[in-house]
């Protein structure tokens, strides 16, 4: 019915479709996000150009963030890097599964080319691919990708431009919960995770943390990710059996 | 807290950069040969959701800068609505909503 709608489109008006998708709500909430690393960063000691090049080159919440309050506390470029890329390690499982989506190999696009798109994947737009997996063929989900993925890139970097000049322009009182909109919309996003085993590494990763804090400082968040992300994996693959579980 | 000179901070950036962009390009090698789901990538990725919920709650329980300006019983109101809203509409701009309303009303009211 409807999806031979969807069936009939070409690239462009594809990209186009996807545009609208992303202007209807995800582009706002991920413009204010960026706007809240923007202001975590120069609180932490970026510079704008830093602020800037970190969203447009990292391109990924928790890394950011991560990277943000590691650069406040003064840690060494090693701590920096392994932080970054734990915390932006379900890149690679983004990567993997939207390729998987898209049917990237048979657009037969060459690596560089295939990099350079991926630098634009982030949570929202692979939540959005896998939404958008329903109604449209594969043969057009590169072009909806597209569309959609450059449209809240281009939002989260005007929001990163704007945001690092809010605490100029903001009073302390509305500058608060522009912050507390980072950490709050990623934590919704995750616990809201379709397998259980990682709603539960969520709950474990997030209680552990905190409790780890005074003892072993910063690196609290690797160890609190190593044990609550394995705990949860193997609660989940030999007490709970969740492995099994049918994907929906 | 030691200070980075301005070529560190540039490197510190490069690192950040680097950092992320290793998964992507393992991930667009890797996306044609081996399947999404496995007891590794299961596990991977349970590590990798257990980290950045690691990252948050730090970041709520022992906040920098503005939001240190909160009180700890404050953040974990707004939390609490956003969550509780979460589990019952499943609807991520409303919770979100919620949770920053909610924060702001205990900063107002406690």
């Amino acid at each position: 019915m409807s999806k031979s709608i969807y069936f009939q489109l070409d690239a462009r008006q594809t990209r186009l479709n996807a545009m609208i998708d992303a202007l209807r709500a995800p582009c706002y909430a991920l413009c204010i996000t960026m706007a809240g690393f923007s202001a975590i960063a120069r609180e932490s000691g970026f510079d704008f150009m830093m602020a800037l090049i970190t969203s447009l080159g990292v391109w990924g919440m928790p890394g950011q963030v991560a990277f943000a309050s590691l650069y406040s506390a003064g840690a060494t470029l090693v701590i920096i890097f392994v932080a970054v890329s734990l915390a932006n390690m379900r890149m690679l499982l983004m990567v993997i599964s939207a390729a998987d989506m898209m049917h990237l190999k048979s657009h037969h696009l060459p690596v560089w080319k295939r990099v350079f798109w991926m630098q634009f994947l982030a949570i929202t737009a692979w939540a959005h691919l896998g939404f958008a997996q329903q109604k449209y063929p594969s043969h057009l989900l590169l072009p909806y990708y597209q569309g959609f993925s450059l449209t809240i890139f281009t939002f989260g970097i005007l929001g990163t431009a704007m945001g690092f000049f809010l605490t100029d322009l903001l009073p302390l009182e509305l500058l608060r919960m522009v912050i507390f909109v980072t950490p709050i919309y990623i934590l919704l996003l995750i616990v809201n995770a379709r397998h259980k085993a990682n709603r539960l590494a969520v709950v474990f990763g997030g209680t552990l943390s905190p409790l780890l804090y005074p003892f072993v400082g910063e690196w609290a968040i690797l160890l609190a990710g190593f044990i609550g992300g394995t705990l949860a994996s193997l609660y989940g693959r030999f007490i709970a059996k969740w492995h099994r579980e049918p994907v929906a | 807290m030691e200070d980075y000179s301005f070529c560190e901070s540039w490197l510190a950036v490069l690192c950040a950069i680097l950092g992320t962009m290793i998964w992507r390009v393992a991930g667009v090698m890797l996306a044609s040969r081996i399947p999404a789901e496995g007891p590794i990538m299961g596990w991977v990725n349970t590590m990798a959701y257990a980290l950045v919920a690691a990252v948050l709650l730090l970041i709520f329980v022992h906040p920098i800068g503005v939001l240190a300006t909160t009180k700890l019983d404050q953040r974990v109101i707004g939390l609490a609505a956003g969550l509780l809203m979460m589990f019952i509409t499943r609807r991520l701009i409303l919770s979100l909503f919620c949770g920053v309303s909610a924060f702001a009303l205990a900063i107002e009211l406690i």
